[in-house]
């Protein structure tokens, strides 16, 4: 496909310096869209997961309802396998070994019904059956993601795949993902930002939210939704569980820098893409030098881990000088 | 937190596989990476549970963010070690990956005994402090006041958490452990309203849950590859003992004696429906107890559907306490009987309500309404010796006599 990438030997420092010129081209129109290759397809793909998982984890974070994205990013793998398994002709027949590749539409329904499922089941078993939240999301989601594995690995007939869903593989990702990411990423900006004030009364007080006329029940099921779209955009890239970890990461560090929503906001972008970005050059800087070939969305993770253990070193050396003076 | 726990062990798991492969090389490896995976996932488990403390402790970060943020960084950089030995040491990777969704299928002798003598230890150590940890996970500040010292306590359960959660992970794997921390107590509560019975039942669905987790799998292992032999699949057993157990849990949540919710829904219908025939009967008494009644006629005082009404009746006729004469109804001589009985308790209530409870005359009947249903025999017997066998009801209605009196009349 492509005659060389030219990416294959850089260093951390020189990823950026070939980059920067690559876009360069982009921009100028030199090279079209057809002719990215894979360094630059990770980086905005997942750059595009970070920066929509980081926008909706600050108000996950906000709201203490991150138990519950936690347990979407596990549950929408049966809607996946249901909507794959309803949408794709042939799907038996086929011998080649599918990359659980979604259409736009399909991805939306499968969201939009996982999301509203595993809310609703985990709010009747807390109502309903009496139980503690927290045991309800964990029977919920343990449940519906084992069926999920056994209905993926029995209709695919792999049994790597598992393993796939949970761990991701940048390198397999392909153009149709970008689009994917980009469109969810699409959805999420345009929808905080057409309810950014909505998202605001209904996360800090749920009952002026009521007074105004705004339902918190509407927007709880508005913002599950569009976490459940926004882990089967990432789960390719960086799996189900990694997705999690780019929700809560950058939106807590924010929350240790700033107490403004909109700050916060913006922070937690910045160091979702940083992160994004850096983890990819890592990932080339170790391949070219040490011939090793690491996770892409790990190393994605574990850059965002050091973010945070940099973070809370500063702030407490601060608090210290505070202190003192 | 066991999720969190569970996810954090994976790391550990790598971690330890990783060590004692560069350690030992390929001699002993099949003794070693058992262990040393074991050791490691403990060490990591409680390396998260640190952390998830501090983060709460120092930077105020509320306790699920917190879980959430370093159960998946802790997968995350369990994965990214998991990637780097993918080609280098494939065999080790295998096994790496075996304890992601757990697969029974590969275990050897050195993982029963390992993990038999984990879990007689964590019995063991449950039998031993029970009595403390009963007073502690009720009532903490019982369990402080009788001395007890509450953080080591606390020390404890987390200990025996990670030591569960070790054994489980390379059957169940660690991104299904919690569900079998979970499942087996949800259900087990259902049964009983005691610690110990709760525990014996739980771990007793663990065990099924198990057993017939593991058979299915390998079963469906062995028939997929006579199905298609060219594709080698396995099917984990992690998510086959998982569906087990939630199979169990969710029949124990609708048809447990007693909390069960299908068992409590029925009951809460049968109330109903006695409350509806009871009031049916008292109308019919009160309008007029010689009349004849249409279903119509009735319909007018029940909000309910003429169709449930018409059941009634049928119940009604089969039990003797109505007779049918063409389409009409009436109260039989044991129906006035009842009846009457019913009425007695309402207004009975009312007379206690006023004089015993200070309720105002206007306000006793609603509070009525619903005791009439309620009260026993033995309730009646102290009611009417408590009020002095009264005659009348605060609104100045009679109160018709007790079956008994009624006899000895």
């Amino acid at each position: 496909m492509h005659a060389l990438n030219p990416y294959t030997g850089q260093n951390f420092f020189s990823f950026f310096i070939v980059f920067a010129s690559r876009i360069w081209l982009l921009c100028t129109g030199e090279i079209g869209i057809n002719d990215l290759v894979s360094d630059e397809i990770q980086v905005f793909v997942l750059s595009g997961v970070a920066i929509s998982s980081s926008l909706l984890g600050c108000y996950l974070v906000l709201r203490r309802m991150t138990m519950l994205a936690n347990a979407l990013s596990h549950t929408i793998l049966l809607g996946i396998v249901l909507v794959y398994f309803f949408s794709v002709q042939g799907f038996f027949g086929s011998s080649e070994q599918s990359h659980l590749q979604l259409s736009i539409q399909s991805m939306l329904i499968a969201s939009l019904s996982m999301g509203i499922l595993t809310t609703f089941l985990t709010e009747f078993l807390t109502k309903s059956a009496g139980l503690q939240e927290d045991a309800s999301i964990g029977i919920v989601f343990t449940s519906l993601f084992s069926l999920g594995v056994i209905l993926v690995t029995l209709l695919t007939r792999n049994a790597h795949i598992g393993t796939e869903i949970v761990m991701g593989n940048a390198d397999a990702l392909r153009l149709e993902d970008l689009k994917l990411v980009s469109a969810v990423l699409v959805l999420n900006v345009v929808l905080i930002a057409l309810f950014y004030k909505e998202y605001k009364i209904t996360t800090f007080d749920s009952g002026l939210s009521k007074a105004l006329g705004f339902s918190p029940a509407f927007f709880n099921y508005l913002l599950m939704t569009q976490v459940s779209a926004t882990a089967i955009g990432g789960f390719r890239a960086v799996g189900v569980l990694m997705v999690l970890a780019l929700m809560t990461g950058p939106s807590l560090i924010a929350r240790l820098l700033t107490n403004h929503l909109k700050t916060m906001l913006l922070f937690s972008v910045g160091i979702g893409v940083l992160s994004a970005v850096t983890g990819v050059a890592f990932s080339r800087h170790f391949l070219s030098v040490s011939g090793l070939a690491f996770s892409t969305g790990g190393i994605v993770v574990c850059v965002i881990v050091v973010l945070f253990i940099a973070t809370v070193l500063i702030k407490r050396q601060n608090k210290f000088a505070d202190r003192v003076a | 937190m066991g999720e969190a726990l569970s996810h954090a062990s994976y790391p550990g798991v790598i971690l330890g596989v990783l060590i004692s492969a560069l350690l030992l090389g390929n001699g002993d490896l099949w003794i070693w990476v058992p262990i040393m995976g074991m050791v490691g996932a403990f060490t990591t488990s409680l390396l998260a549970l640190y952390c998830i403390h501090y983060m709460e402790k120092s930077h105020r970060i509320r306790p699920d963010s917190a879980m959430c943020f370093i159960l998946s960084a802790f997968f995350g950089i369990g994965i990214t070690m998991a990637s780097r030995v993918q080609f280098t040491h494939t065999a080790l990777y295998q096994q790496s990956v075996n304890y992601l969704y757990g697969q029974a299928a590969t275990m050897t002798d050195i993982h029963i005994v390992l993990y038999g003598a984990l879990s007689v230890l964590v019995i063991t150590m449950i039998l031993l402090f029970y009595k403390e940890l009963k007073a502690f996970t009720f009532d903490r500040d019982y369990a402080k006041s009788l001395g007890l010292q509450v953080r080591m306590l606390d020390t404890i359960v987390f200990i025996l958490l990670t030591l569960a959660i070790v054994v489980g992970i390379r059957s169940v794997g660690v991104v299904l452990m919690s569900a079998m921390l979970i499942a087996p107590a949800v259900a087990a509560r259902q049964y009983t309203h005691r610690l110990i019975y709760m525990l014996l039942i739980s771990g007793l669905i663990g065990v099924l849950s198990g057993l017939f987790g593991n058979i299915l799998s390998v079963e469906l292992t062995e028939y997929l590859q006579n199905l298609y032999p060219k594709d080698r699949l396995a099917i984990p057993t992690g998510p086959m003992i998982v569906m087990v157990a939630t199979v169990i849990c969710i029949v124990s949540l609708l048809f447990a004696p007693e909390r069960g919710l299908v068992v409590r829904l029925a009951r809460i219908a049968y109330f109903r429906y006695r409350c509806l025939t009871e009031n049916v009967m008292k109308s019919m008494w009160r309008i007029g107890k010689e009349l004849w009644f249409s279903i119509d006629d009735i319909a007018r005082y029940q909000m309910v559907s003429s169709f449930y009404l018409r059941f009634i009746f049928y119940r009604l006729s089969k039990q003797g306490w109505v007779e049918k004469r063409g389409d009409k109804y009436r109260l039989t001589i044991d129906g006035i009987h009842r009846s009457a009985h019913i009425v007695r308790l309402h207004r009975l209530w009312e007379v206690y309500l006023a004089d015993y409870l200070g309720v105002g005359a206007e306000r006793v009947h609603r509070s009525a309404e619903e005791m009439e249903h309620i009260i026993t025999p033995e309730l009646e017997l102290e009611l009417t010796q408590l009020l002095k066998d009264p005659k009348v009801d605060p609104h100045r209605q009679p109160i018709p006599p007790s079956i008994v009196e009624e006899a000895e009349l």
